[in-house]
């Protein structure tokens, strides 16, 4: 029986000491030896540690005093050099009367293990700087569409979410999204992916590219939802110009064409008419040529209207100056296409804040359309457009009036669209710009028409500069108010 | 009416267009009806039985598209030729392209024409 513990105790998988009060090592197992070598008339603290005296924390001194076992994680260092994690467990051994007469130290290597917690940590560290720190929103959301994690960007931007509804943080909705990516992914187990518009804490509208992924249980089972919302509002900005670009491309070419047309037929009337001799011809050529570059430059100065956002430029306007102005502008084009363009009311008017330059783009736009309106109507000659003044003590009015060809029910309702124009050779960047000038200013712009009657357009801009609140934050959104 | 002088129905919304290309075809010895809108060029067509149409695409009431289909559906007035004439080359070749059971138009012109351009292809559809 002797040699049977003896040969256990060699055989053990840990490093086995025996050791008296003074922490001499008495007896070690072959493990131990072969990794620290000979113990005789050595010390614990030597041999496992290389000090001069003993350990200030040590379960072999606690055995030696309560009796009882202790345990405690070191680190010791092998012959080789090496070191080592071990999980040092001490129990006493006690004589026939009970009194402890050494105690028996078992070290287990743990090293392997240690470094598995090392990287499980590190990884643990990394997994959640990269849930925090990734430039998207994540949130893990519970069957019932709560969320009970969310990374730091989510917080940031849809304030504190946990534990609130996924449908409330994102889109301050009461009931949940139809259809609902999370609840998708929930049902079927798979991946999901939609593009949404969410709401952020301060208001502000986003457009996310939304995927789903499910969290599983060991045992398969969904435990979970992970939601991740890359924000691309800047991609369908920049999409949404890029589109309105290419439009405005496509419509200036089409408006040119038909310029450039108008300005070939201008060339002929007036080249066949100085080998004709005939002088009429001449001149109305002449005329047309010149029309022709008048709207050439009012698209020039359309289109670098459209590209620039300007802020107005607020002063003190005679509404009557202005008006003034705008008809000196365009009087020749009258004129020459034998249209009256009076100027009435100029009194009640007086005077209010805005941008002159950009309202006085803004009326001669208008009073442009008038004009076309005018020439294309069937009947050539005898029309008028009137530009009226008016107002109270908040707004002031400008109204311009033609008893041209009028507008049937889809051109009112498309006539301050971008890029829509009923005429051949017109950018339909006109009276968006107008319709954009008077929405900068706070104020718009009403239209009146029907087919063969005429149009009229009432500008109403109020006399003071108003508030930020006021103004639209993208003047390009809505339409103007528009009556049959 | 002189013996044998062809009639041209000149439809386009912009009054530029129609002076100018209603000028080079009477300095050149055809008849010429206008018609400034699609509506009032299927008026047209019907009183004046002209010998070609040249058509714009893009006009208010109704579009050349639209005029372009009628004449085609109408026995009488199919075998009139018709030459496009638009600033909106792509589309109106599209629109076209993708529709079998609508025969392509006789001749295409792209604004801006050239007086010549417009002669050659008027001579080449009636003489």
């Amino acid at each position: 029986m002797e040699l049977d513990y003896r040969q256990i105790f060699e055989a053990m998988p840990c490093f086995l000491s025996i050791q008296d009060r003074s922490f001499r090592i008495l007896d070690a197992n072959e493990r131990f030896r072969r990794n620290f070598g000979e113990f005789e008339g050595r010390f614990c603290y030597q041999v496992y540690k290389q000090r001069s005296e003993r350990c200030e924390v040590c379960p072999v001194a606690r055995t030696f005093r309560d009796g009882e076992r202790h345990e405690s994680e070191e680190e010791v260092r092998t012959l080789s050099g090496e070191t080592l994690s071990v999980l040092v467990r001490s129990k006493p051994i006690l004589n026939e009367k009970g009194e402890i007469v050494a105690a028996m130290e078992m070290s287990t290597d743990i090293t392997h293990l240690k470094s598995l917690q090392k990287l499980l940590r590190a990884s643990q560290k990394r997994y959640h700087t990269l849930f925090d720190q990734v430039p998207c929103y994540i949130s893990i959301q519970d069957p019932d569409l709560n969320i009970i994690e969310a990374n730091e960007a989510f917080e940031e931007d849809f304030g504190s979410v946990l534990g609130r509804k996924c449908f409330e943080a994102y889109k301050h909705r009461n009931s949940p999204c139809e259809p609902c990516p999370v609840q998708q992914t929930l049902d079927d187990g798979r991946p999901h992916t939609r593009e949404e518009m969410v709401t952020a804490g301060n208001g502000t509208q986003r457009n996310v590219l939304v995927t789903t992924a499910p969290i599983r249980e060991m045992d398969g089972s969904i435990s979970g939802v992970m939601e991740m919302s890359a924000d691309i509002t800047q991609v369908r900005e920049l999409e949404d110009r890029l589109t309105q670009l290419g439009l405005l491309i496509g419509s200036v070419s089409h408006s040119l064409k038909g310029l450039l047309n108008g300005l070939s037929g201008g060339m002929y009337l007036v080249n066949s008419g100085f080998a004709k001799g005939d002088e009429t011809r001449v001149k109305k050529g002449w005329a047309t040529v010149e029309r022709n570059v008048v709207r050439v430059k009012s698209m020039v100065s359309d289109i670098l209207y459209y590209a620039k956002d300007r802020v107005p430029n607020w002063e003190t306007l005679s509404a009557a100056e202005v008006a003034g102005d705008v008809v000196g502008m365009m009087e020749s084009r009258a004129q020459e296409l034998g249209v009256a363009l009076k100027l009435e009311d100029l009194k009640s008017a007086g005077e209010f804040q805005g941008d002159g330059q950009a309202i006085r783009a803004l009326l001669a736009n208008l009073v442009e359309n008038s004009l076309d309106a005018c020439r294309l109507h069937p009947q050539c000659d005898g029309h008028s457009v009137v530009l009226r003044l008016g107002g109270d003590a908040e707004k002031v009015l400008f109204e311009v009036a033609d008893d041209g060809i009028g507008m049937d029910q889809e051109t009112r309702e498309k006539a301050f669209t971008l890029f829509f124009s009923s005429k051949g050779t017109g950018t339909g960047l006109g009276l968006f710009i107008s319709d954009k000038i008077a929405r900068a200013h706070g104020g718009e712009i009403d239209l009146e028409s029907a087919p063969g009657e005429g149009t009229k357009f009432i500008v109403s801009l109020s006399r003071e500069k108003p508030s930020p609140e006021e103004l639209p934050s993208s003047p390009m959104i809505k339409g103007s108010t528009i009556h049959a | 009416m002189p013996d044998g002088q062809k009639t041209i129905l000149v439809v386009d919304d912009d009054p530029d267009a129609r002076d100018f290309f209603v000028t080079v075809l009477e300095d050149h010895g055809y008849a010429t009806v206008s018609a400034r809108d699609g509506n009032e060029a299927l008026d047209r067509i019907g009183d004046a039985l002209p010998d070609l149409v040249t058509l714009d695409i893009t006009m208010p009431e109704k579009s050349g598209v639209g005029v372009y289909r009628k004449l085609r559906e109408d026995e009488g007035l199919r075998d009139i030729p018709v030459i496009i004439i638009t600033g909106v080359s792509d589309d109106f070749k599209h629109f076209i392209s993708t529709r079998r059971q609508v025969p392509p138009p006789e001749g295409y012109l792209s604004k801006p024409v050239e007086p010549d351009q417009l002669l050659e292809k008027v001579r080449e559809l009636v003489g």
